[in-house]
């Protein structure tokens, strides 16, 4: 009778697919905006249907890779945006990197979120979303959506988190760093608060620095080449997390969890001391702030590896991962299909294997709340 | 002691195209360029071990002083599909580390099929092969 009892817990577990590899940071794209009208009331459509998708860049600098994405993405063709091929992903990203988890975060978002006019941005977002549910979370068990919410307007960021908030799949609020005000500030706590009651992350990636009603990308205006743009983007995290930290965000919200998307990891820790000092010095002014902002930071935020620091020597950036809690906080992404792509194997095995398989899955696992029932390659 | 190993016939690979070959377990790419020459490269980034031969051709850019932007040798440098990272398709040197950051090269030439070791191909007497040597 035990026997048998033991043997059946047993396959059940065994049953339960063991994850491998989650990637925090994947862009699919509409091949059209035609994919779109489906999902949008007749105005809406007809207005898309004349000026199409706005791309609200005040600044133009070249890409890297082929047309920004990996030059061996093309595979339906030069003028088939690698971004909105299906099949593709599922051949190049999901099967050749043994990606059991992707989290979605669709291109378009930073073009849709830097209207001014809310009610139409927010109508694009919600048919994108949609249309991203339907014609890829649908089609593969792989997929998750991190969900684009008009973070330019709270009361409709939170009326969007509300609306679909509750699909299994949709994991995460997907929100870029440009942004007319820090996020720390209060008037976006109800977003975080719904977030939290939707059992969703935070998931923070960079652009729309200086697009559309954004301030510019430096406190000295603009940078000329891409170069610059790639080497100034801590900065915007920096900022945002220093916001979250001193606003007392964390406090207000114990179960948030903010994933910083391609924001690089090598300025971690020196942020975190940085950010311990100005905290014993000048708690006064923020006693609402009750541990050291390092704790807070270890607790509720992650940092996706791509691009994964390179050091020379090579194995200086150990030390880096070790400095910030790496085996805790840093998360694998691969950022497909753009040009910077990292796979499974830019995590070095130099790190063990424990530690490998924490970046790899089991972090995601552990911060996502959607993802808590999923059970680990590392686990038992 | 180098050995010949067959691509296919000239008028498969017409001027501007490449051929993606497998010697010994190696993947190498082929290249004819417009004016006529051939390169062989192996077909893994040293940096991430993206599919090399994968990426877009490009000329050389290059800039004596600030903003003095010169190109030339075009469709002669191999750009990384992945990370961008420039090689020399003559030589498999890479252009920002000519030294120390290289990609094995191959000679290719191309040969009547009167030798041996690409025997294998029928040609007609005006026609030569694209052969790849490997040192």
């Amino acid at each position: 009778m035990n026997v048998t009892m033991k043997n059946q817990s047993t396959s059940l577990a065994e049953a339960k697919p063991r994850i491998r590899v989650v990637d925090a940071d994947v862009h699919h794209n509409i091949r059209d905006k035609s994919d779109l009208y489906p999902y949008l009331a007749n105005n809406e459509r007809k207005r898309l249907e004349e000026h199409g998708i706005p791309r609200n860049t005040s600044l133009y600098q070249a890409n890297g890779g082929w047309k920004g994405a990996r030059a061996d993405t093309f595979d339906a063709g030069e003028e088939v945006d690698p971004r909105s091929n299906f099949d593709m992903f599922q051949k190049k990203l999901l099967d050749a990197c043994n990606v059991d988890v992707a989290i979605l975060q669709v291109e378009s978002t930073p073009s849709l979120v830097a209207l001014a006019d809310i009610d139409y941005s927010a109508a694009l977002i919600r048919a994108i979303n949609d249309w991203s549910l339907e014609h890829w979370v649908a089609r593969d068990a792989r997929y998750r959506l991190s969900l684009t919410i008009p973070m330019q307007d709270p009361a409709m960021a939170v009326k969007e988190i509300e609306r679909l908030g509750g699909h299994p799949a949709v994991i995460a609020a997907y929100v870029v760093c440009g942004s007319p005000r820090l996020y720390g500030k209060r008037e976006f706590d109800p977003i975080y608060a719904a977030c939290v009651d939707h059992g969703l992350a935070l998931s923070l990636h960079f652009s729309n620095e200086g697009f559309g009603m954004n301030p510019p990308p430096t406190a000295a205006g603009f940078p000329s080449y891409y170069g610059e743009t790639y080497l100034i983007r801590p900065q915007f995290y920096q900022a945002h997390l220093s916001s979250f930290l001193f606003e007392g965000t964390f406090e207000k919200f114990p179960k948030l969890k903010v994933v910083c998307c391609e924001s690089g990891f090598g300025w971690v820790p020196a942020f975190r001391w940085r950010a311990d000092v100005a905290w014993k010095e000048l708690r006064w002014q923020t006693p609402w702030v009750k541990r050291l902002p390092s704790e807070y930071l270890e607790e509720h935020v992650r940092f996706t590896t791509q691009p994964f620091e390179e050091s020379e020597p090579p194995g200086a950036v150990d030390e880096i991962v070790g400095w910030m809690n790496g085996a805790k906080t840093l998360m694998y992404s691969s950022d497909f299909p753009h040009w910077d792509f990292d796979p499974p194997e830019s995590i070095p095995s130099r790190l063990g294997p424990l530690v490998r398989r924490q970046i790899l899955a089991e972090n995601a696992l552990g911060t996502y709340p959607k993802l808590a029932g999923l059970v680990g390659a590392g686990t038992g | 002691m180098p050995t010949a190993h067959p691509v296919c016939k000239v008028s498969e690979m017409p001027p501007g195209s490449r051929k993606l070959v497998t010697i010994g377990g190696r993947d190498i790419g082929v290249f004819r360029l417009e004016d006529g020459r051939y390169f062989g490269l192996r077909n893994r980034c040293p940096h991430r071990g993206a599919p090399l031969c994968a990426g877009r051709l490009m000329g050389l850019v290059t800039a004596e002083r600030p903003y003095q932007l010169l190109r030339q040798r075009e469709g002669e440098i191999l750009r990384c599909p992945w990370h961008g990272w420039e090689f020399d398709l003559t030589t498999g040197r890479s252009v920002f580390m000519p030294e120390g950051v290289r990609v094995k090269s191959y000679p290719v030439r191309v040969q009547d099929a009167l030798e041996p070791a690409v025997d294998k191909f029928e040609v007609t007497e005006s026609e030569g092969i694209v052969v790849l040597w490997i040192e």
